[in-house]
């Protein structure tokens, strides 16, 4: 969470939150569980006119930055949508669309990217392995076959993969990384839609079956796309734990309030220690969470050598104490957290489903352990 | 005097200017440190390595390059606060004067308390004194019956003519012993509420009837003394702040001592850097390196030792900015109170056997032992994490305070009804 944003950078910030408490705020959110499509309608259009998806992507791409500084506004908006929990796939979205500019062909940044961009056109990405690993390549791999190339293997968490036109896959092969971008409707695909422990957010399973794709599917180089993977995990980390960071600040803010209001025992239930240091305990986190977010995207925005590495402890950091903070804003709830028409389940669901997404703590620490070379 | 205000804008020099004549002042009067600055063991600070470092605070005195931000009319340079960054940065590759802990309460906390609150006449004849070397200010601020709870204090302050007879012990005052002065709560009125009753004063630790002895730790160092005040006379002048007004001053003190008067500019930001290299050294030590529990031990001290540091910035900007009340000070204090016993448990759970015993010859074998120790201090020094814990709640989050027994009532009733403290209101 930014302290210092431009007055250019929190006109969009605080235009995101408007339109947020407008097209989705959380009642609306609510119902989106029960809808065909997890979205209101025209959404993505609505927010791809906003800019949400073309931030990262250069002018003459049909995208363009407020300040010059994308990543540390994609972040804004990425703690907004946590704010209000929005649905869509932002992430990958985003990752997809900062790929093609740098890495795509002229007829994919002509086509998919300007669409994408638009919000016309959903893209997500295939890159997780069935249990939600982050294991780039481990679950899906890539056989060479003429000019051609086959496609084999299983994908989870695949981010409303049903409604995705598009799909960005992460395959393994003899020679390394390769990323392919493949329309979902392409023989020997099959999306299977999934029920989610969050009602905000959608998943697929996606199967590849000896999928034939040629080289004008390749994003950036055959066997050469380690780099590429390792640029897109970096933004997908500032993303996710911007938005964690924003729905744990609402979910606190709630819980901090509902300390005041309640009363029990004669005096309001934030008056007793017992519960004035739990939240007291829990907005250090919170505290320590958005400092550590915001290092990371201005590390990230500086191109500094560490970036990742300070993504990777924001990610830890916020994944631990997210979760953390959701059974300690329970506590003070107390009963009335345990019904569905009380908020605080949805965010519960949201900090623990973006903990599993792109890598959980556990491995981000080892990967540390392995960046510094130890 | 003039008005000093106006006197320092007119005199504000040019930036560029201040730099070039600080670099060469530098060059030709102090020495440049050899290697980067060193932390010293608690130890180290002996009345023989004061004498030096005061040797080095007077020649910077006498250079015009003590208290750069200090008034003029006390002797202080009178400069904006850049000034002082500027000296800082000039300053860098030399070696600075270095009282420990003393550095911290005389510069950080004390004296800046005083500057506020003193009156102007003691100041003009204390301030130099400091500024050259020769007042080192310690805290006689906990007492045995009252740490977290400072507003309890029980040394008493007398009025006796144009002076005051202060009785009572104070303890945990780090480096007293070393200290010229000590900034002394005491209790001036009896009769009121605790909060009320309460008057500041600055003690020279020289002073007949105050004793002053160090305590053995469980460190095995003495970084804190115990001080007994019997019958010991301090003039009315060096009272700071207004009588029974006490607890406004300690507002300010415990801003200062959060660490809240250290504004970060945002500049100089170092990344993670390398990896817990301390403990790196106890995991390879023990030949567990490549145990995947020891390195998620590894990674999380790491981790969490960034993030304390990037908290810090937060606040620092957060005082920038005008946002900064001791509730959000308290927050640097409790990540500290709370993580670096996790960290010193770390490096126990590593080293195993290896860490904990050592050979007589071995310099370095109680490094984690000792570490084990020293990580608990800031749990428990300058208030409990549970008293961080109530500013952070009650006064960065606005919770209501719990019920009270004994703000609205005279104190000395407070500590009779005390001893018989039922649970009823």
């Amino acid at each position: 969470m930014e302290l210092e944003l431009t007055s250019d950078q929190d006109l969009l910030r605080s235009t995101a939150a408007k339109f947020i408490e407008d097209a989705c705020p959380l009642p609306t959110v609510r119902l989106l569980g029960d809808s065909e499509t997890g979205l209101p309608p025209d959404y993505l259009r609505t927010v791809g006119e906003l800019g949400w998806f073309a931030l990262l992507v250069p002018e003459h791409l049909g995208g363009g930055s407020v300040s010059g500084e994308g990543v540390r506004e994609l972040a804004s908006i990425a703690e907004e949508r946590g704010r209000g929990l929005q649905p869509g796939p932002f992430v990958p979205m985003n990752v997809i669309a900062d790929a093609l500019a740098r890495s795509g062909t002229a007829d994919q940044q002509a086509g998919p990217l300007a669409a994408i961009v638009a919000g016309e056109s959903i893209a997500t990405w295939a890159v997780a392995t069935p249990t939600g690993a982050w294991a780039p390549g481990e679950s899906i791999t890539a056989a060479d076959s003429g000019s051609d190339f086959v496609l084999s293997g299983e994908a989870g968490l695949v981010q409303d993969g049903v409604l995705a036109e598009w799909l960005l896959v992460t395959a393994g092969g003899p020679g390394g990384l390769s990323q392919f971008l493949v329309p979902t409707a392409t023989d020997g695909i099959t999306v299977t839609p999934l029920k989610s422990h969050d009602v905000s957010q959608r998943f697929a399973s996606v199967r590849f079956d000896s999928v034939r794709v040629d080289g004008t599917h390749l994003v950036g180089n055959a066997a050469g796309a380690a780099e590429d993977v390792a640029r897109q995990l970096h933004l997908a980390l500032l993303l996710s734990v911007a938005e964690t960071v924003g729905a744990m600040d609402v979910l606190f803010e709630m819980a901090r309030q509902y300390a005041v209001d309640r009363i029990a025992f004669g005096r309001p239930i934030g008056s007793f220690q017992a519960v004035k240091h739990q939240l007291a305990d829990m907005s250090l986190s919170l505290e320590a969470g958005k400092a550590i977010s915001a290092t990371a995207t201005r590390a990230a925005q500086a191109q500094r050598d560490d970036a990742l590495e300070i993504a990777r402890m924001a990610k830890a950091w916020v994944g631990d104490t997210g979760i953390d903070i959701a059974q300690g804003c329970f506590q003070v709830f107390g009963g009335i957290g345990y019904t569905w028409e009380h908020d605080s389940h949805l965010f519960l669901r949201r900090i623990t489903m973006n903990n599993l997404l792109y890598g959980q703590p556990d491995y981000h620490r080892e990967q540390i352990c392995v960046g510094q070379g130890i | 005097m003039t008005n000093s205000l106006a006197t320092a804008t007119d005199a504000t020099p040019d930036v560029e200017d201040y730099r070039q004549k600080a670099r060469a002042w530098l060059a030709d009067n102090v020495a440049r440190r050899e290697g980067p600055v060193i932390h010293h063991d608690i130890d180290y600070y002996t009345p023989a390595v004061i004498a030096k470092n005061r040797a080095l605070q007077r020649t910077l005195f006498d250079g015009g390059y003590a208290g750069i931000t200090w008034p003029k009319n006390y002797g202080g340079g009178g400069l904006p606060a850049a000034f002082e960054s500027i000296f800082h940065e000039e300053a860098h590759g030399y070696v600075m004067p270095d009282f420990g802990v003393l550095s911290g309460t005389t510069f950080g906390v004390c004296v800046p308390t005083m500057l506020a609150h003193a009156s102007p006449e003691f100041l003009r004849s204390f301030i130099p004194k400091v500024l050259s070397g020769d007042a080192l200010v310690c805290q006689f601020f906990s007492e045995p019956s009252s740490g977290s709870d400072l507003a309890g204090a029980r040394t008493s302050a007398t009025k006796d003519g144009d002076q005051w007879i202060l009785n009572g012990q104070k303890i945990w005052s780090t480096y007293a012993h070393l200290a010229d002065w000590g900034l002394c709560l005491a209790r001036t009125d009896w009769d009121v509420p605790k909060h009320s009753g309460l008057t500041w004063f600055a003690v020279p630790c020289d002073s007949p009837g105050l004793t002053i002895r160090p305590i053995r730790q469980i460190n095995n160092t003495s970084e804190f003394c115990e001080d007994f005040f019997d019958d010991v006379a301090v003039p009315d002048g060096n009272r700071v702040g207004d009588l029974n007004q006490g607890w406004t001053v300690t507002q300010t003190m415990l801003v200062l001592e959060r660490g809240g008067g250290r504004s970060g500019d945002g500049r100089g930001f170092t990344g993670p850097g390398p990896l817990a290299p301390d403990l790196v050294r106890v995991a390879r030590q023990a030949g567990r390196i490549d145990e995947p529990v020891v390195r998620q031990k590894l990674a999380r001290a790491h981790t969490n030792d960034f993030v304390g540091r990037a908290l810090g910035t937060r606040i620092g900007e957060l005082g920038r900015l005008g946002r900064l009340n001791a509730g959000v000070a308290a927050y640097g204090k409790l990540f500290m109170g709370t993580y670096n016993p996790i960290r010193a448990r770390i490096a126990v759970e590593i080293g195993g056997a290896g860490a904990m015993t050592w050979e007589d010859e071995d310099d370095h074998g109680d490094d984690v032992s000792i570490g084990y120790l020293n990580g608990r201090i800031m749990s428990i020094a300058g208030g409990t994490n549970e008293t961080q814990r109530n500013g952070i709640g009650e006064r960065a989050l606005g919770l209501p305070r719990e019920p009270s027994f004994d703000t609205n009532k005279p104190f000395n009733e407070v500590l009779r009804d005390a001893k018989n403290w039922s649970g009823k209101v």
